[in-house]
């Protein structure tokens, strides 16, 4: 895989070949979020208007009830999303890790397939499902049950963000449990471990990086989702997403929209050091066991 | 308890497969006032195919998929095979630098690109959604590709060295043959991700390069129509085509990692 006497000019042009990567990332990744890392602090003119200068307004502005409101909302719905993604991805990745070799692939496949499907089509199928005389209406009113349309309703979002979010919490938590030692659980029946300890001791801690990642591929990203509180939640509760795009596109306040980006944006950060001090003190004390 | 658990992650593949199997069936659906079911008809497949604007936006998203893709799995590729073949100094470092977007909620990534390109005075168009594009495909192209050449057996490139080949000649004649699966699955997945993305776009399209997904969701905002359910379902076809051409087995490994 490494060749161990490489040359002096082939690692040159081993750094050469990875300028137009290096480039991309610094001009369209590092510049802008520092930019807007910058705009953040900006002063605003009334019609929000970056004037540049220093300030801490933007921060303050955003603990107004209005915009606190979204703020508090959206972290709940994000901290439930994460919280069922995880739960639900790890029976279901428990499931499949536990098939025969031949039948894992083909229920992997079945779960690629919906998260490989257009986000949008994924999303507009819940309002095909779940609209007035749609099948779901149409099966309550078979059974003699009168209910209007469940689009808008809360109950739309929160199953549209958990099949949006799913799959990205099944792989990680299928390849960590994909590396456990089938023959534990053997031994842990018979110990005579029972159904709850044999998840509690085993699986749970061995997929615990899955887990991990799994909690972090979804907890942040569900709040900057604005797609599905317009389409299934009418608008009426708007998570951070939505609060962003409006700032930007509609109200054009950048310095207020940048610092509620930055707030995102350090939110994501803060959980991808927790997964990795999680993960760190695992690998320690597995080491320290051995 | 296991069985218990058997069966609600069967009932989970009902719910992966519930929205599916409704935007299939109601996309025949002869009725156009409501959802209810009326009869059977290709109408819609009709329409979808007559609706400009649609196929308009249809050819943004291709060329946009298109240009994108091939920028990321070249770029990709260089950047992997300096980081799996040579021993450059620093190799977690870009790795590292380039699984940022990976990270970066897209969001965040959509808005500082949207300030940088307006304060470089790039208008919005199909400049800006490239670049924003490459950004977040960039990734996916690199990891599918360092996967794939860090799985070769070395001693395949050793034995063509040993042949006396030049290293052109190994590259050209024994790893691009080998990699050439994980070359189109690098591409294929960087377009359908472009293809389908509606964060990154909201920011950087600009008047007159409206992306699907962006023509997408200003129809449904009006309400959702029979055409769009056609539409849905020959999007869905269309991902099972990738699914098929990047290969199952290949697939596993990008979303589940190699074989233990």
């Amino acid at each position: 895989m490494v060749d161990v006497n490489t040359p002096r000019t082939s690692r040159a042009a081993g750094y050469l070949m990875l300028l137009p990567a290096v480039a991309v990332i610094a001009l369209l990744v590092i510049v802008p979020m520092v930019v807007i890392a910058r705009d953040s602090f900006a002063v605003s003119d009334p019609l929000g208007g970056n004037l540049g200068g220093f300030t801490l307004d933007n921060y303050a502005k955003l603990l107004d009830p209005v915009y606190a409101k979204t703020l508090g909302y959206s972290l709940g719905m994000a901290a439930l999303n994460a919280v069922v993604c995880t739960v639900v991805g790890y029976i279901v990745a428990h499931y499949i890790a536990t098939r025969p070799a031949k039948t894992q692939p083909v229920l992997l496949v079945l779960v690629i397939i919906p998260f490989l499907t257009d986000f949008l089509v994924r999303t507009f199928a819940w309002i095909t499902l779940l609209g007035s005389g749609g099948p779901f209406i149409s099966l309550l009113r078979l059974v003699g049950v009168d209910a209007p349309s469940l689009v808008p309703s809360q109950l739309a979002v929160t199953l549209s963000l958990l099949y949006a979010f799913l799959p990205v919490a099944v792989f990680p938590i299928y390849a960590s449990m994909r590396s456990i030692d089938p023959s534990l659980k053997e031994a842990a029946a018979d110990l005579g471990a029972g159904w709850w300890q044999t998840h509690a001791r085993i699986f749970v801690p061995l997929s615990a990086s899955g887990l991990a990642s799994s909690v972090m591929l979804t907890f942040v990203p569900t709040l900057g989702v604005f797609v599905i509180p317009v389409l299934l939640g009418g608008g009426k509760d708007p998570l951070v997403g939505n609060l962003i795009v409006t700032l930007f596109t509609e109200f054009r306040n950048e310095p207020l929209g940048a610092a509620l980006s930055m707030v995102v944006l350090v939110l994501m950060l803060l959980s991808v050091a927790a997964a990795g001090l999680i993960l760190r003190a695992r690998s320690n004390r597995k080491a320290g066991a051995v | 308890m296991e069985r218990l658990n058997s069966w609600i992650a069967r009932l989970v593949f009902v719910f992966l497969y519930l929205p599916i199997a409704a935007l299939i069936v109601y996309s025949f659906n002869s009725s156009e006032v409501s959802y209810r079911f009326d009869g059977f008809t290709f109408r819609w497949y009709a329409e979808l195919f007559r609706d400009q604007m649609l196929l308009e936006s249809l050819r943004t998203s291709a060329l946009v998929g298109v240009i994108a893709a091939v920028l990321a799995t070249v770029i990709g590729f260089l950047s992997a095979f300096a980081l799996v073949r040579f021993r450059v100094k620093g190799r977690a470092f870009f790795v590292g630098a380039i699984l940022i977007p990976l990270i970066v909620p897209e969001i965040v990534l959509g808005v500082s690109l949207l300030t940088v390109f307006s304060s470089a005075g790039l208008p919005t168009g199909i400049v800006t959604l490239v670049l924003g594009h490459v950004v977040i495909t960039l990734p996916l192209a690199t990891l599918v590709l360092m996967g794939a050449m860090s799985s070769l057996d070395p001693s395949l490139s050793e034995a063509a060295t040993d042949l006396g080949a030049s290293p052109w000649v190994t590259f050209r004649r024994v790893l691009f043959p080998l990699l050439r699966p994980s070359i189109l699955a690098a591409f294929l997945l960087s377009f359908t991700t472009s293809f389908s993305n509606i964060v990154i776009s909201t920011f950087t399209a600009g008047v007159g390069t409206t992306t699907l997904p962006l023509r997408i969701y200003s129809t449904l905002r009006t309400g959702l129509t029979p055409e769009l359910n056609a539409l849905g379902t020959l999007l869905v076809v269309a991902t099972l085509g990738v699914i098929l051409l990047v290969g199952v087995a290949q697939m596993r490994r990008i979303l589940a990692g190699p074989r233990p």
